[in-house]
């Protein structure tokens, strides 16, 4: 089974984002913050991370930065949780090395379906 | 699939009841420190969150006010705006908007003072309203009216460092052909150099795909959303002349245009969630707790162990041999250290830090001072000490009455302060702790203590006591307590709204607890909440009265002593008091109470006679001291609390009732409700009951 790392502060987010993965199939592994989930990520790796940017001790963009370091989630994709507006984050995000993102309050039909744009 | 998210609402609100809290909290700390990016950080994060989880719920006005908030708080934590005090008011009023706002549900419409509030927002973030105005709006993609199948080149040209992004071109190319059927696909090799100069993390390939497709152009182009800007993307519809106009006004392939796509499918799931949402409400939203996962855990471990003892225990029995008994009575012994242990943790589940009350208050003190132009701070300790949730709800109001008062009533104004000598600002403070297996809380403040003439005249006024009445200091600050009480001299809409101390008391004596005031003129006041640690479980002594069990709270029981008819004396008509060390305590007979046949002093005699002499279990209700009268006391042990409600109506003092080793419902007595009943006939004289034994010093001789 695939495995979709979901990082997120909130607790209903991650539930929720959790629980649509799980209906679509995917193994889920849950993540407080960047620094959560890297520690996570060390020794296993995913086929897949969808993060949140605004979080305590380690933001999301910095995670994507730190995970595009790491060999083997080099090429990984990862999808940014976002709110509308806030293009300048998606760009930065995007510079970071972001695959894709999904728009906060999200669709979970539309959530899989993203999932399945980036994922082999 | 349908995927339905409605089950994560509750969580969301507790969730977001959390945010607002610390927001608030943060809010009143920036105030001493109102460049704290970590502050602000916290504060912003905070809102996001209840923004991103409330569009899932379809709680538009809610995602409106929030988005307001989030633009200002993004601007203070990029220091382009200062925190000053009138942005933290705004953002304190906020607050409360938005715990109205979770409170209101799905499809509520946004008050007028949320209104208010965000236009007063929007105009401290002038530019960031428009955003405000566009996100709800429908970008709706150009759907084709008529199904014709088209035919597209698509060409991809990736950059180099595609892959950096994680992004995989075949994915992109496998998706692109689930829309339509590829008629060919091209695979551009020219750019590849020699395999020596080849670097395998960059993309030298590029591709053009043909298609044949009943898809528009854009949801062709949706398909590459990601990757705008890291490849050039070009499609044609091959054979444009059929639709003329179609390419390039449907064309939008702007990344603008995309981003902003995903907004279009707002309705449908606000619409979707709000109807589910209609639904949980009903559910009840305080009915829910979190537990720390790691008591959880112990209590499946504890599960575990109980069920292995008791497997080991109906294996003995299966076969059971007299030389078993030492290994049975071990396997006894298991279960029942593990039945307390499981009790008290089961018990501790419900208990929480006091600290979430008390966090409220500090908006509290912060808005009696803004409005009464006092300078004053709320200090707290013991915000760890744990205690029953539910009655921690049912503390909020009696402690929120309660510092009102402290910061209204007991603080002075600064200049007041400074003559008396006292530093302007004053201080209330909250504090718990536990003592000898009860909680007290105590709020305390450094104000001008109770002015007992005051209290005299006011009470004469409202004829609580008789004008040539004689009462020391003590008693007269108590009179405060009696019902249809206040002292200031004006009304005001902070403390005096009509709910007086009288209702404090009778709030916390429901927890069966108890409350005290201290007071000093000019030095300040302290009110003492003394509560049981949990309305569950209590310590109980059993006793019996005629052929009847009953159980008296042993944190009550100061002690027992034998009652000798030489010690009983009559006073007026039917009221007895017991005289124990030249100390007359009121006597209250329980079989009275029961409704079993009157005892009185000769059938006591009888009784002694035949070698069975009453007992009087000295209880403490309040402050002040009776005597129960009993047959006999037959133990001390643990006993769950059952309510009576559910089967009978409210019994005056009972407060439940227990089932006991053997099967039998004993009632279990409510020492304050029992003297409340005043079943003594006639009053005791005022001082005697006043006296007060200090439980820690007092000899529970069972």
């Amino acid at each position: 089974m695939r495995k979709v790392m979901i990082v997120d502060d909130s607790v209903s987010m991650r539930q929720m984002v959790g629980y649509t993965l799980r209906q679509g199939g995917f193994e889920v592994i849950e993540a407080e913050h960047g620094q959560d989930a890297m520690d996570k990520l060390q020794g296993s790796a995913v086929d897949l991370i969808i993060t949140d940017l605004n979080m305590p001790v380690m933001d999301g963009i910095t995670l994507i930065e730190n995970v595009r370091k790491q060999p083997n989630m080099k090429s990984k994709p990862i999808l940014m949780l976002t709110t509308e507006g806030l293009a300048t984050k998606k760009e930065q995000g995007k510079a970071a090395g972001a695959t894709g993102w999904i728009v906060k309050p999200f669709d979970p039909e539309k959530l899989l379906q993203t999932v399945a744009k980036v994922l082999p | 699939m349908k995927i339905d998210l409605s089950q994560f609402r509750q969580i969301f609100l507790i969730e977001s009841e959390d945010h607002v809290a610390s927001m608030e909290a943060g809010l009143l700390a920036l105030r001493s420190a109102p460049d704290d990016i970590e502050l602000l950080n916290g504060i912003f994060r905070s809102a996001h969150s209840i923004k991103g989880g409330a569009g899932s719920f379809g709680m538009t006005s809610l995602v409106r006010f929030t988005h307001s908030l989030e633009s200002l708080l993004d601007r203070l934590r990029t220091s382009e705006m200062q925190a000053t005090d009138l942005v933290i008011d705004i953002l304190l009023r906020s607050v409360d908007q938005l715990r109205y706002l979770l409170s209101a549900g799905a499809d509520a419409e946004m008050p007028l003072d949320a209104l208010e509030l965000n236009e007063q927002i929007d105009g401290l973030t002038p530019s960031d309203s428009a955003l405000a105005e566009v996100a709800p709006e429908e970008t709706r993609l150009a759907v084709l009216d008529e199904r014709e199948i088209r035919l597209y080149t698509v060409e991809f040209r990736p950059d180099r460092n595609l892959f950096s992004s994680g992004t995989n071109p075949i994915v992109l190319l496998r998706n692109l052909a689930a829309l339509g059927t590829v008629s060919c696909c091209h695979l551009h090799t020219e750019d590849l150099p020699l395999l020596a100069d080849l670097d395998p993390a960059q993309c030298y390939l590029s591709w053009t795909v043909e298609l044949a497709s009943l898809c528009a152009e854009a949801e062709l182009r949706e398909v590459f959303e990601f990757v705008d800007h890291l490849a050039e993307i070009n499609i044609q519809c091959v054979d444009p002349s059929r639709h003329p106009d179609s390419a390039p006004a449907t064309v939008t392939g702007t990344p603008g245009t995309l981003a902003a796509r995903p907004a279009s499918n707002r309705s449908p799931v606000a619409a979707q969630t709000k109807s589910i949402a209609k639904k949980t409400d009903s559910n009840g939203e305080s009915g829910s707790i979190r537990v720390a996962i790691s008591k959880v855990d112990r209590l499946i471990d504890l599960v575990g162990e109980l069920v292995i003892a008791h497997v080991m225990t109906a294996q003995m029995v299966e076969s059971f041999e007299p030389s078993c008994l030492p290994k049975l009575r071990e396997a006894v012994a298991a279960m029942e250290r593990n039945t307390r242990e499981l009790h008290e943790r089961v018990m501790g589940i419900r208990m929480l830090p006091v600290g979430t009350l008390f966090q409220r208050y500090t908006r509290t003190v912060y808005d009696i001072a803004q409005v009464t132009g006092k300078q004053m701070r709320l200090e707290m300790s013991g915000e760890e000490t744990e205690i029953d949730k539910s009655m921690l709800e049912l503390l909020g109001d009696p402690l929120i009455h309660l510092v009102r008062n402290a910061a209204d009533h007991g603080i002075e104004t600064p200049e007041v302060r400074e003559a008396a000598g006292k530093a302007e600002e004053g201080v209330i403070s909250l504090r718990a702790f536990h003592r000898s297996g009860r909680i007290v809380i105590e709020i305390s403040d450094d104000g001008a203590g109770i002015d007992t003439e005051k209290v005299r005249i006011k009470a004469i006024q409202r004829g609580l006591i008789g004008p040539d009445s004689e009462l020391d200091d003590e008693q007269l600050r108590m009179l405060i307590f009696e019902p249809g009480f206040s002292t200031c001299e004006k009304i005001s809409d902070l403390s005096g709204r009509g709910v007086g101390m009288d209702v404090v008391r009778r709030n916390v004596q429901q927890l069966h607890g108890t409350v005290a005031l201290d007071s000093e003129r000019g030095i300040g006041s302290t009110v003492s909440i003394e509560l049981p640690l949990t309305l569950a479980i209590l310590e109980g002594l059993l006793v019996r009265v005629g052929d009847r069990t009953l159980v008296l709270p042993l944190l009550s029981v100061i002690e027992t002593v034998p009652l000798r008819n030489e010690q009983i004396v009559r006073v007026a008509e039917q009221g007895e008091v017991v005289v124990i060390r030249e100390e007359s305590i009121p006597l209250l007979r329980l079989s009275r109470f029961l409704g079993l046949a009157p005892e009185t002093a000769s059938t006591d005699r009888a009784s002694e006679k035949a070698g069975n002499r009453r007992l009087a279990v000295i209880v403490e209700a309040g402050k002040r001291k009776i005597g129960l009268v009993v047959d006999e006391l037959l133990g001390q042990q643990q006993v769950v609390v059952k309510s009576l409600e559910r089967h009978l109506r409210k019994v005056d003092g009972l407060m439940g009732a227990t089932i006991l080793g053997d099967g039998c419902v004993a009632p279990i007595v409510d020492v304050g409700g029992l003297a409340a009943l005043n079943l003594f006939a006639t009053q005791p004289t005022f001082k005697v009951s006043q006296q007060h034994v200090p439980s820690a010093l007092s000899a529970r001789a069972v």
